[in-house]
């Protein structure tokens, strides 16, 4: 809880700056790791922002439609994607608890942060 | 506790009174799977997910005689005399050729699915050998891989006669069924996400599943249930034990839908 309201002001300082501007922040640990968020399986992200890889299961992540989507949607997308659509593949990762809250507020920024 | 929870509910929720005909499941899913990959002709899909990674088919292709030793093994084993004078080759029909095709098939007078490691066994026991363990890849996994290099090139043709139709149906709803922590059925990612790719692999589609086990890695076999037990704890479900009713329902589902796609000769896989 602690490191997320640490990080409420970076991403509001973030998402301050023009487009241009965002260098490409490093992925948190569990955007990576297998037994948690594994997100790099179906995803991608730009260039310099986490690992290559030629997933496309889910879309391609970038911080344009991020920010469209905004911090609560995709709070409630990585709690529970089901709710909004049931016949997606993206597991409900806060209501199976593979992710904790704190953990979830954390992908949420960095998505949010994404170039 | 976690997955037994899971998996009840979602059979329950699955577990209608509609059952659909086999072949027009099996029709229904090539013809998607035909609409969302146009480019890829039906036969390649007995590659597997090589079918939509030439770097994977190249790979393949370099290792082709690596299920030699596995194949050799299963041989020696097939041919090998009990005490009896008799061997496991004795028990099938042309000494085991042509045969792998056919399974699993369902056995009227047994009322269940065989599978060839059940076939294998009931031979062993009719002569009073030991038994061997339906997942063991150092002594069945050869004798599979042999039996069904024995087979390469027939057609498989899994046959659901009347008194399979359940088993047939568990299968399918297994293989249907939302399962474990990640919420996954084999169908999310080998029919919705059929020639996609899961981080650098790609995904094969569930026509042409069956076609190619046991694969070899790392110079072992790997049965097709051992790799669906894999896929059942990766989407944290605790995976049901190889030879089960589930696991052979599910590999009879699965292997039906590959009818008429020709058999493959155990080939290897980087994982």
């Amino acid at each position: 809880m602690r490191a997320a309201l640490a990080a409420l002001p970076i991403a509001a300082a973030v998402l301050a700056m023009p487009a241009a501007a965002q260098q490409p922040v490093a992925a948190p640990d569990i955007f990576v790791q297998v037994e948690k968020g594994n997100c790099i399986a179906c995803h991608q992200v730009p260039e310099g922002a986490g690992p290559r890889t030629r997933a496309d299961l889910g879309p391609a992540l970038d911080g344009a439609r991020m920010r469209a989507l905004g911090r609560a949607k995709i709070r409630a997308l990585i709690d529970d994607p089901t709710r909004d659509n049931p016949n997606t593949l993206m597991p409900p990762f806060g209501r199976h608890r593979i992710l904790d809250a704190a953990e979830i507020q954390r992908l949420v920024e960095y998505l949010l942060a994404l170039p | 506790m976690r997955f037994h929870s899971l998996a009840a509910a979602a059979f329950a929720a699955a577990a209608c009174a509609c059952f659909a005909a086999p072949e027009a499941i099996r029709a229904e899913l090539t013809a998607r799977l035909q609409k969302q990959l146009p480019e890829t002709m039906l036969s390649d899909y007995a590659l597997g997910s090589a079918a939509f990674d030439p770097e994977l088919r190249d790979q393949i292709n370099e290792n082709a005689g690596a299920n030699a030793d596995v194949i050799a093994a299963g041989k020696a084993a097939w041919n090998a005399k009990f005490k009896n004078g008799r061997s496991l080759a004795g028990c099938f029909p042309n000494g085991g050729r042509r045969i792998a095709a056919v399974y699993p098939q369902y056995d009227p007078h047994l009322k269940r699915v065989i599978t060839l490691e059940m076939a294998i066994n009931q031979c062993l026991k009719s002569h009073h050998q030991p038994l061997l363990e339906p997942g063991d890849a150092a002594t069945m996994g050869p004798v599979v891989a042999y039996l069904r290099s024995l087979a390469v090139g027939q057609k498989i043709a899994v046959r659901v006669p009347a008194g399979a139709e359940d088993g047939f149906e568990l299968g399918r709803r297994l293989y249907f069924s939302r399962l474990g922590q990640r919420n996954f059925a084999c169908a999310s990612c080998h029919v919705q996400g059929a020639g996609k790719r899961y981080g650098d692999m790609a995904i094969s589609p569930t026509i042409g599943q069956a076609t190619h086990w046991p694969t070899i890695r790392d110079g072992k076999p790997v049965s097709l249930q051992a790799r669906v037990r894999e896929c059942l704890e990766f989407m944290g479900a605790a995976p049901f034990p190889i030879g089960s009713e589930e696991l052979n329902q599910l590999e009879y589902f699965i292997t039906y839908l590959s009818n008429g796609l020709p058999v493959a000769a155990s080939p290897w896989r980087p994982r």
